[in-house]
């Protein structure tokens, strides 16, 4: 009897072994189908989608710790779900990156009337701050420190449209707009000040 | 982008403007905008387009007042 159960467990556990064995493959092959679908998206992802690229990244490694551990049946039960995060990630990159296309594209359509907008302000301010510099008596409406402000200003906004054209010549709209948006700004307050804003 | 010497741009936009009116002369111009009535040649020369006397103003002109 004794000889027939240690026969009988022997038997069991080569089976076992075997099953196992026959999982090996499989298993390899669904964390090497992962990690070529990761690759693919990994730049996009990582620009677009850092943190949830991290955290794939980490269910990644859980399974490669799994398969170094012969933990077949666990990287096969793990592996849909890496699957589908994958494929969650890919969602969100793609989304991301064409949200971020179509921001540039806005931004590059802005720009064109903001490159004319704003040095026409700025001219048209550098003009009067020059002729209010030479005037004895400055007009109603217009104080002293209101031309010292808009003399510092001036200074302060070529150097940000500079800044702003700049980005826009290495193709970075985004930035290019925001700097001349504000500068637009600035430049709309000293006319006001300047009393520059009415006929 | 721009200096002392540089005339603001005929066709900017944000050149302020102004239009003539009856009894305006170039210094009263020059009072309103500048504060000084002796600055009057920088708008006679702001518009030498239209202008080829400063003492010479039409009501109803335009102006641009630099």
């Amino acid at each position: 009897m004794k000889k027939q159960s240690a026969w009988l467990l022997a038997s069991l556990a080569a089976l076992i072994m075997v099953g196992c064995a026959g999982q090996k493959e499989p298993a390899e092959k669904a964390l090497a189908s992962a990690q070529s679908a990761l690759a693919t998206i990994h730049d996009a992802a990582q620009k677009y989608a850092p943190d949830q690229l991290q955290a794939v990244e980490t269910q990644l490694a859980g399974v490669k710790d799994s398969l170094a551990k012969g933990d077949y049946k666990g990287v096969l039960a793990a592996a849909p779900a890496l699957t589908t995060a994958i494929s969650g990630l890919k969602d969100t990159a793609d989304a991301k990156q064409k949200d971020a296309e179509a921001a540039a594209a806005q931004a590059k359509d802005a720009w064109g009337p903001l490159s004319t907008d704003v040095p026409n302000m700025v001219t048209a301010i550098q003009s009067r701050v020059d002729i209010l510099s030479k005037s004895h008596h400055l007009p109603a409406g217009v104080t002293k420190d209101g031309l010292a402000s808009a003399k510092s200003g001036l200074d302060s906004m070529k150097a940000a449209w500079t800044d702003a054209s700049s980005a826009a010549t290495s193709g970075d709209f985004t930035t290019a707009v925001g700097k001349a948006q504000a500068v637009k700004a600035q430049a709309a307050d000293i006319m006001k000040s300047l009393g520059m804003s009415s006929g | 982008m721009a200096d002392d010497k540089t005339p603001p741009a005929a066709n900017n936009p944000y050149t302020q403007t102004y239009v003539v009116v009856s009894g305006d002369t170039l210094s009263k111009i020059a009072q309103k905008y500048y504060g000084d009535p002796a600055l009057y040649t920088k708008i006679f020369q702001a518009n030498r387009d239209v202008l080829s006397d400063p003492n010479k103003i039409s009501p109803g002109q335009k102006l641009r007042i630099p």
